[in-house]
């Protein structure tokens, strides 16, 4: 049956006008001259628009060392939770042992605990390892995921047990399991998992902020704070085109793969 | 300690085995800081200068001294880096350095923190560090006893006192004359203030005035102490925060008033407060006398300054605002050239260039009066009058002593924005204030 | 242990018992590292004084408790946990999932259009998100108070203000989340079968009907989800506008818990303080997780 409402597009429309505004204006004041931000601050369409800001930031800053500090540590991080979660998720789901619950129940507490609460030990404890201003330092933290093992515990368990059953029968080591009949079984839940830690690895600012100091080890986000804190007066086109610059790796590599990611999202169980 | 040592040992047996491979080549190591090397065989020592001069606060300056000490002293290497928020945001990023033990070798320490600092903070007191130097002795010579107080703390030279500022007020000559008023003739008292930006605000529309508001409260102790209030009170070694007196109240209501009620005068932040007078939408603005090289070149319109308005017949009291530079080096070598450093930035030439390029007072007057340094420009920029006859009414700038010294500063930011953003009178929120510093201070 | 195929039945218990340990170690080992013994330290810290750099703590008992729990900033700090969330639950939470319900259920068209669109902001930064409204709460120039300007309505000053700055916060911290959970409670809301949906209709149901009372149990597992997160992680993103925006101002205006712990550790360094509160805020996590258990899970239905 298909009962066409045409007006419930309006309420649709709305919310993505409201995604959609902040970085229309973002763009929109990016390619806008001092002059045009304070008096034209509500048009969208700057014209004649320039280029300057864009200039002025890539002149500011070292763009593509930036990329690249934020590329090596969000692939790290993503490709070592999914590592640990898997093999956690693996250990969870294929044996059972005195205590199995209350550990998987304790690993879940972890999400609960705010990065407030052990942020200062763990500063400190860096810092004494020499690891300020590393990408270990930014990494090594974040290396496991409680929300990553509990995830994948629900996709490997929602596989029929008769397919790893089977497999056992066959006298076929643990590795091949997990790699020949769990993994390929799960594959969407895995690319969901890991565009997830991507984007949030690449798009974190607290944590590096605390680590890093070295400007030459800043990562994306780390870079727009240069951008504000100017007492008298902050360039906002610049700011913007900073802005924009930052988000443009996430955004383009998002749009490209739109489709898989939303679907993937949504086919993939990635829910509680 | 409460890291204990097992963590290191498990941390360093995990990535040995576990992540590695994926680590390996990708860490780089922490250069900027703590490689002061022992053996000096050509090796360059590194050390890092912490300041607080932004893009339009003598960034640009900053740079060019570091650069050309680094070609003047071919062993030694200083890194400059920007700490964002002032003194406050330095005084917060520093100690959390010294935690992780990489503290800059030389860092400034605004003169509101130089008890903190001094009673927190391991350093280097540059009086010791003067004593290993044959020349040290000589060249703290070179500053006036009165000045060289401004670094001392219980009488002992911590620090070097590097920038010395005051409040002045700038206006913009054109919007007085729009407004019917005469630039020759500004504000001399706040009673004035209050009239001219009541004008202001009826001819043109625009604000008549804003008082900076930064991550600190210079402009606020001026205001309090030219009514004849104390903001902290000093008998026999105890201090006691007095800014809730009837004087401190009253100075405080004035600014309240005229932001609540006239609505004559801008309640924002520093940032947007600058903003606000270098586009034209304000007329007067009290800051330091600091900003003159960024306020005069960024204004579109006739800059003038005029000395820090009194309140009638009373003592204009001024804090002297700035910095002293502090030694934060653990390592001889790295303290050796960090002395080095501070005597280059005091010396007459780097003085020079850093007075024109943000408008700070030199701490030494025989620079101010040798035709060879700044004479002529001091005749020459009319801006930097006021500010210069008005050092002798200079008072400390309020440090608060003990271990809760951030703190005790916080409270009298959230004060103010209490008091100008409208949530108490000014009597009550003061009075509330005092009483938590007086016992963050140990009363 | 299920699985034996090596002789000898010692050896095989401990290889049965290696394998499996093996597995959870690396995970286990890191959140043991980084997450637990930090936690350990931070009890252990709440009862000292400490200022992070001199060489030893002072034992104070449970002073930082006391002070803490008297102090109005703390409790400034809970009633705005509060507030954010509640905001948080309406923006995050009930949007999102009308939202969902009327694109899963009662628009056929443009599916794909409006998934991408939606999710669009979530790939974003925080810190993008933060200094893009920074620019559009701009008090003097920015576009949302020119807009205010324009329709003759009052324009405040959003970041400074008391009253709206805990708002504009949390519009911040909405719009960057808003996209994710929209999507998690999609892939819910399409699992819904629809032949209950048509049943409904045939029963003229109103489609406000519909939703509550057919589609909100069926996909009460999904939606409890997107609740504790939102409570939970919602108070821990609100902390970067906070940070990078106000500070907590004005006047500790926009403090919550998340910022407060922050704030104690590394404006104040009063780390005993910070650990005190960090205690605190984690018990009363703790009972809010506890109390959600009890009270919703009677009504939940898990789709699984």
């Amino acid at each position: 049956m298909k009962t066409k409402i045409p007006w419930w597009h309006f309420p649709l429309l709305l919310v993505v006008l409201g995604s959609l505004l902040p970085l229309i204006w973002m763009l929109a004041t990016a390619w806008k001259t001092p002059e045009q931000v304070f008096n034209a601050s509500l048009n969208p369409w700057p014209y004649p628009a320039t280029a300057a800001n864009f200039a002025y930031v890539m002149g500011a800053i070292p763009l593509g060392r930036y990329i690249l500090n934020t590329f090596i540590i969000a692939f790290i991080v993503t490709a070592a939770k999914l590592l640990t979660s898997i093999l956690a998720a693996y250990g969870f789901t294929q044996f059972s042992f005195r205590g199995r619950e209350t550990l998987f129940y304790l690993c879940l507490l972890s999400i609960f605990v705010p990065f407030t609460v052990t942020m200062m030990p763990n500063y400190l404890f860096m810092s004494r390892m020499g690891w300020l201003n590393t990408y270990t330092g930014v990494a090594l933290p974040q290396m496991a995921d409680a929300l990553g093992i509990f995830l994948l515990r629900q996709s490997i368990r929602s596989i029929p047990p008769s397919l790893v059953e089977a497999a056992r029968l066959d006298r076929v080591g643990h590795g091949r399991i997990l790699g020949r009949v769990l993994l390929p079984a799960i594959k969407p839940s895995l690319i969901a998992l890991g565009i997830l830690f991507f984007i949030n690895t690449w798009n974190e600012y607290f944590w590096p902020l605390l680590m890093i100091n070295d400007k030459s080890m800043y990562t994306l986000p780390l870079a727009l704070q240069m951008f504000t804190n100017l007492e008298g007066g902050t360039n906002w086109g610049a700011m913007m085109a900073a802005a924009t610059l930052a988000s443009l790796p996430p955004v383009v590599a998002y749009l490209l793969a739109q489709r898989y990611v939303v679907d993937t999202f949504i086919h993939s169980g990635l829910k509680g | 300690m409460f890291l204990n040592w097992r963590r290191g040992v498990i941390a360093s047996v995990l990535i040995g085995t576990l992540a590695g491979s994926l680590l390996t080549g990708c860490g780089t190591g922490n250069k900027a800081s703590g490689s002061g090397s022992a053996g000096n065989g050509g090796k360059v020592t590194t050390i890092e200068y912490w300041h607080v001069n932004s893009e339009n606060f003598g960034g640009q300056t900053v740079r060019d001294l570091v650069q050309k000490f680094n070609e003047q002293h071919p062993d030694i290497k200083v890194v400059e880096k920007f700490q964002p928020n002032m003194y406050l945001g330095l005084m917060q990023n520093l100690q959390a350095a010294l935690a992780g033990g990489h503290p800059p070798a030389v860092a400034q320490i605004g003169y509101n923190y130089l008890d903190y600092a001094t009673a927190n903070l391991p350093h280097l007191p540059v009086e010791d560090a003067a004593k290993t130097d044959p020349e040290g002795q000589a060249f703290l010579n070179n500053y006036l006893p009165n000045i060289l107080n401004l670094g001392r703390v219980n009488g002992k030279l911590e620090g070097v006192p590097y920038s010395i500022s005051n409040p002045v007020l700038y206006y913009n000559a054109d919007m007085f004359k729009a407004a019917g008023l005469d630039p020759q003739n500004p504000p001399k008292t706040w009673a004035e203030v209050r009239d001219m930006a009541r004008i202001i605000k009826e001819k043109t529309g625009n604000y008549g005035l804003y008082v900076q508001e930064p991550s600190d409260n210079w402009a606020q102790q001026a205001m309090m102490e030219s009514n004849g209030a104390q903001v902290l009170t000093r008998t026999g070694g105890k201090a006691r925060a007095t800014f809730d007196s009837p004087e401190a109240i009253e100075a405080y209501q004035l600014m309240a008033d005229m932001v609540l009620k006239d609505k004559t005068a801008l309640h924002a932040t520093w940032e947007e407060g600058t903003q606000a007078f270098i586009t034209g939408k304000v007329g007067m603005y009290v800051t330091t006398i600091a900003r003159r090289n960024y306020i005069e070149t960024s204004s579109k319109f006739k800059v003038l300054t005029a000395p820090f308005p009194t309140f009638g017949n009373k003592p204009r009291r001024v804090p002297a605002g700035g910095n002293a530079l502090f030694i934060f080096a653990k390592d001889p070598d790295q303290q050796k050239a960090a002395w080095e450093f501070i005597k280059y930035l005091e010396s007459p030439e780097a003085l020079t260039t850093w007075t024109k390029g943000t408008g700070y007072l030199p701490p030494r007057q025989d620079v101010t009066d040798d035709p060879r340094y700044l004479k002529p420009f001091m005749e020459q920029n009319p801006l930097m009058k006021p500010a210069v006859a008005q050092l002798p009414d200079a008072v400390p700038w309020v440090s608060f002593p003990g271990n809760n010294g951030l703190q005790a500063e916080q409270v009298l930011l959230d004060a103010r924005d209490a008091i100008l953003g409208g949530r108490q009178p000014a009597a009550e929120v003061l009075k509330e204030a005092a009483a938590k510093v007086n016992k963050l201070i140990g009363n | 242990m299920k699985i034996a195929r090596e002789p000898g039945p010692k050896f095989a218990a401990i290889k049965g018992y290696l394998v499996p340990w093996g597995c959870l170690a690396p995970a286990l080992a890191f959140l043991a590292l980084f997450t637990f013994w930090p936690l350990v330290s931070t009890l252990k810290l709440s009862f000292y004084q400490w200022n992070m750099v001199s060489p030893t703590p002072k034992w104070v008992g449970l002073t930082n408790y006391l002070e803490i729990l008297r102090s109005r900033e703390f409790w400034l700090a809970f009633w705005h946990t509060l507030e954010y969330t509640l905001i948080l639950l309406a923006l995050n939470l009930a949007l999102p999932y009308i939202t969902a319900y009327i694109l899963s259920h009662l628009v056929f068209k443009g599916q794909n259009f409006y998934r991408a669109l939606i999710f669009l902001p979530s790939v974003l930064s925080l810190a993008v998100a933060a200094v893009i409204f920074l620019w559009l709460y701009n008090p003097l120039a920015g576009p949302v108070n020119a807009l205010l300007r324009l329709l003759g309505l009052p324009a405040p000053p959003w970041l400074s203000s008391y009253r709206w700055v805990i708002p504009a916060l949390a519009v911040i911290t909405a719009w960057k989340s808003f996209g994710y959970n929209f999507i998690v409670l999609l892939a819910g809301l399409v699992a819904v079968p629809l032949e209950l949906i048509e049943a409904a209709r045939l029963e003229k149901a109103s489609n406000w009907q519909i939703f509550w009372r057919i589609v909100r149990p069926l996909t009460s597992g999904t939606a409890l989800y997107v609740l504790v997160m939102t409570v939970i992680i919602g108070s821990q993103y609100v902390f970067v506008p906070i940070q990078m925006l106000t500070n907590g101002g004005p006047d500790q205006a926009s403090t919550n818990l998340v910022f407060f712990i922050y704030q104690y550790t590394f404006n104040f360094f009063q780390t005993g303080k910070a650990a005190a509160a960090a205690v605190i805020t984690l018990i009363i996590f703790g009972g809010l997780l506890f109390l959600q258990k009890r009270v919703l899970e009677k009504g939940v239905y898990y789709e699984n």
